[in-house]
């Protein structure tokens, strides 16, 4: 569907508004200031947020109907409320088909990926991870005083996993982000089992995290979960998150599936009540309406095809996303893109070196956003641009 | 009540005017005593909670800021920025000033991580919240735990000559279970005497039920806390704001400390308890109303158990600690059998003390039929 520039431009520009991005890019903050608005918000004044990996549509009216539900126990404890922590745990291990015991539960994937680094390194086993991954795990290394090993994705953006192998020899943690953010690439079932026994053999005191945010948005037949293999493996264990393809971002929920023993250490570690009581009916609703998560799956496959296939027709290599975002070679600093796009509404993915410099990260909103959003992208790169390497046979031309 | 798709868009999505009237009715029905399938459930007398929770005022500015529910799938960090926000206007101080947290369970935690090492004891009262003390011991951090006083309360003698080259020294005030409280004077005079005993520990005060405190010799510590590096001072939205559920606290502390606080940063909050946290601290008006509720509730069950023969402490909570003169587990397991929750054990006066929540005043009066049931006393005495 085309969309005239006119009329977008009409439809997300807050104009003149002292809030808009625009207007805080042209004049700056202390402009913003003398405007007499409180300090800036640029995610609450932009137009089109494709920054954080996030489902635009929000958790669905089952989730949103036991959320207000539980308003009437808001005021206990999430142990107390009904429905309770308790039976979170249960809804989820019934869902991904382990005993309660095998999960445990966590404010978001995020404070379980860092207890993992607390439990599994120390200042003589460093973290082993990708470069670019998911930055949480390093950045908890380094509170830590953890010494990092960082190993380049391959030339596809794929987590290489037999540099990963090597470098796992003594160390205290593997990450594994499959598929993995910010290049949006999966590693297929296949490898990833050879990986751990392979790890199991030659360094068995080390522990493999592997991070599962993004599986319900993958399409790829190759890929598997590894929840088996944490079932399997003391050292081995999976996260996953309610905030991608569920749609709770804002409610925080994340958890973690492995042995009964593994999993207690998690439990020790985690905040007290780190689950709040919305949350949880929220996420029970959602866990039992496995038909809502396919069809945010079909959506989000759509939205990042017609996406693909915009940038790719204007010239620029897209690499194979399994996740709902796109990591894309736009062939020029990623800070600069992010600004150019800022300042006209639409945000965009932060830097992820040490590919910053020529790829940058753009989330799947719905297609309408995308539609929307691809007219500004497109002004802000120029329009198409000399085909480059990886898209040298493409014989698809910017319409 | 069964909640159809249609119906919960009428009530929780952006209606037009006319539908105003339905989805007033529809939102009140939420607050009516649930008619699922569920069992009555017994009081929860256990867990020192707000029984009103947070009121259908703010439950309605989650509502709005939720919408249809996209906001729900939005990573909330500009939200937590208006908070803190808020909590500055609160007390007169600024945003970096502020840290929040997942429950103030977060906050008091984070601050032991910090301020505490294997070297750099925490100090804290024997009987008194245990999340401090509990933390201390996962991260190998040694607990140096002080006996209270023949009142109950925090023998704040003993934790000044115990801080000698500790990390933090942690003051619940109220404390939390024996519902004693230390006046401003003494605490002032507290903090005084630990900084210069040791300079370098961090006095971290919990004031989870400050706004129960009834008695007048109370001051918080939070405009101290602001400019003295070496005090902070917590709060939880889980007791009088009624928001047990939604997990948020927060801390007030000088912004060099509330820098280092900041050590997971606001990725623990959810935007349902950000947005709530937000419009209950502009309601100071339902908060007295609830400290008013509360202490007439506290009165009764004091009054109740006295009359019955057995001594409560002087609470200044939403709790009583009363001596019962038996094992807490017994009067629990028996209190438990005829629907009354109480709390658990709190060693070392497990034997003969149990922790009581303060419920609604009617569900008080509720209990203290079971209560004289299980304790033998004739409801003459009561």
């Amino acid at each position: 569907m085309p969309v005239s520039r006119r009329s977008f431009l009409g439809a997300i520009s807050p104009g003149t508004a002292a809030h808009s991005p625009a207007f805080v890019a042209a004049r700056g903050r202390e402009a913003f200031t003398a405007a007499g608005v409180a300090a800036p918000r640029p995610r609450a004044a932009a137009a089109i947020l494709l920054d954080s990996n996030e489902n635009p549509l929000g958790p669905g009216a089952t989730a949103m109907e036991a959320l207000t539900r539980a308003f009437v126990d808001a005021g206990r404890y999430p142990t107390n409320a009904r429905p309770s922590m308790g039976e979170l745990r249960e809804a989820i291990a019934r869902r991904v088909s382990v005993k309660p015991e095998n999960v445990s539960m966590g404010a978001g994937s995020w404070e379980l990926l860092r207890i993992a680094v607390r439990l599994y390194t120390s200042s003589s086993r460093p973290l082993v991870t990708g470069a670019p991954t998911f930055e949480q795990p390093e950045k908890m290394a380094e509170q830590l005083g953890v010494g990092v090993r960082r190993v380049p994705v391959d030339k596809d953006g794929r987590l290489d996993l037999e540099a990963m192998a090597q470098a796992a020899r003594w160390a205290g943690l593997v990450y594994l982000c499959n598929p993995n953010n910010p290049t949006s690439t999966v590693l297929p079932a296949r490898a990833v089992a050879d990986f751990v026994a392979r790890v199991a053999q030659e360094s068995p005191d080390t522990a493999i995290l592997i991070d599962e945010a993004y599986h319900d948005y993958v399409t790829d037949p190759g890929y598997a979960t590894a929840v088996p293999l944490a079932l399997e493996h003391p050292n081995v264990f999976v996260t996953r998150t309610l905030s991608k393809a569920y749609g709770m971002a804002g409610m925080r929920v994340g958890y973690a599936v492995g042995q009964k023993h593994t999993m207690e250490g998690f439990n020790r570690w985690g905040i007290t009540f780190n689950q709040n009581s919305l949350a949880v009916a929220a996420a029970i609703a959602s866990l039992g309406d496995p038909a809502h998560i396919e069809a945010e799956r079909a959506r989000n496959t759509e939205a990042r095809a017609f996406t693909t296939r915009f940038f790719k027709d204007l010239g620029y290599r897209v690499l194979d996303s399994q996740a709902n975002f796109l990591f894309v070679e736009t062939g020029r600093p990623a800070k600069e893109f992010k600004e150019a796009c800022a300042r006209r509404g639409i945000l965009v993915g932060r830097e992820f070196p040490p590919l910053h410099q020529t790829y940058a990260r753009v989330s799947i909103g719905t297609i309408d956003e995308m539609q929307k959003a691809g007219v500004v992208i497109a002004e802000v790169l120029g329009g198409s641009r000399t085909a480059p390497a990886g898209a040298a046979n493409d014989s698809r031309r910017p319409k | 009540m069964s909640f159809t798709r249609r119906a919960f868009v009428k009530t929780v999505g952006i209606g037009g005017a006319s539908l105003l009237a339905t989805r007033r009715e529809a939102w009140a029905a939420l607050f009516q005593a649930p008619g699922s399938a569920r069992p009555p459930r017994p009081l929860l007398l256990h867990n020192n909670e707000n029984p009103l929770g947070p009121g259908e005022a703010v439950l309605d500015s989650v509502r709005r800021a939720l919408g249809q529910g996209g906001p729900a799938g939005r990573y909330p960090w500009e939200d937590v920025a208006q908070l803190h926000e808020a909590i500055a206007e609160k007390f007169g101080a600024s945003p970096e000033n502020v840290v929040s947290g997942c429950g103030s369970t977060q906050v008091l935690r984070v601050a032991v991580q910090t301020f505490t090492s294997p070297v750099k004891p925490l100090v804290a009262g024997q009987l008194t919240y245990e999340e401090c003390a509990g933390y201390a011991d996962l991260i190998g951090t040694p607990v140096r735990a002080i006996k209270l006083d023949r009142a109950l309360k925090l023998d704040l003698d003993a934790m000044a000559d115990a801080a000698k080259g500790a990390g933090v020294v942690f003051l619940n005030n109220p404390n939390n279970p024996t519902a004693t409280l230390l006046s401003g004077d003494a605490v002032d005079a507290f903090i005084e005497r630990v900084h210069s005993i040791a300079p370098d520990a961090m006095v971290l005060i919990d004031e989870a039920y400050h706004d129960y405190v009834t008695d007048p010799s109370h001051r918080t510590q939070a405009a101290r806390a602001a400019k003295d590096p070496r005090v902070v001072v917590a709060r939880t939205f889980s007791k009088a704001h009624g928001m047990a559920g939604m997990r948020v606290g927060y801390a007030i502390g000088h912004p060099e400390t509330i820098k280092r606080l900041n050590w997971e940063g606001p990725n623990a909050l959810n935007v349902a308890g950000i947005v709530a946290a937000t419009a209950s601290l502009k309601d100071q008006a339902r908060l007295q109303r609830e400290s008013a509720r509360n202490t007439e509730a506290r009165k009764f069950t004091i009054d109740w158990f006295s009359k019955a023969g057995f001594a409560s402490t002087d609470s200044q909570t939403n709790f009583v600690f009363v001596d019962i003169k038996r094992p807490a587990k017994a009067f629990r397991d028996a209190c438990r059998e005829q629907g009354v929750l109480v709390a658990r054990d709190f060693p070392p006066l497990e034997k003969s003390h149990v922790r009581v929540s303060i419920g609604t005043l009617e569900e008080m009066k509720r209990a203290a039929e079971v209560f004289g049931r299980v304790l033998g006393v004739k409801a003459a005495a009561a």
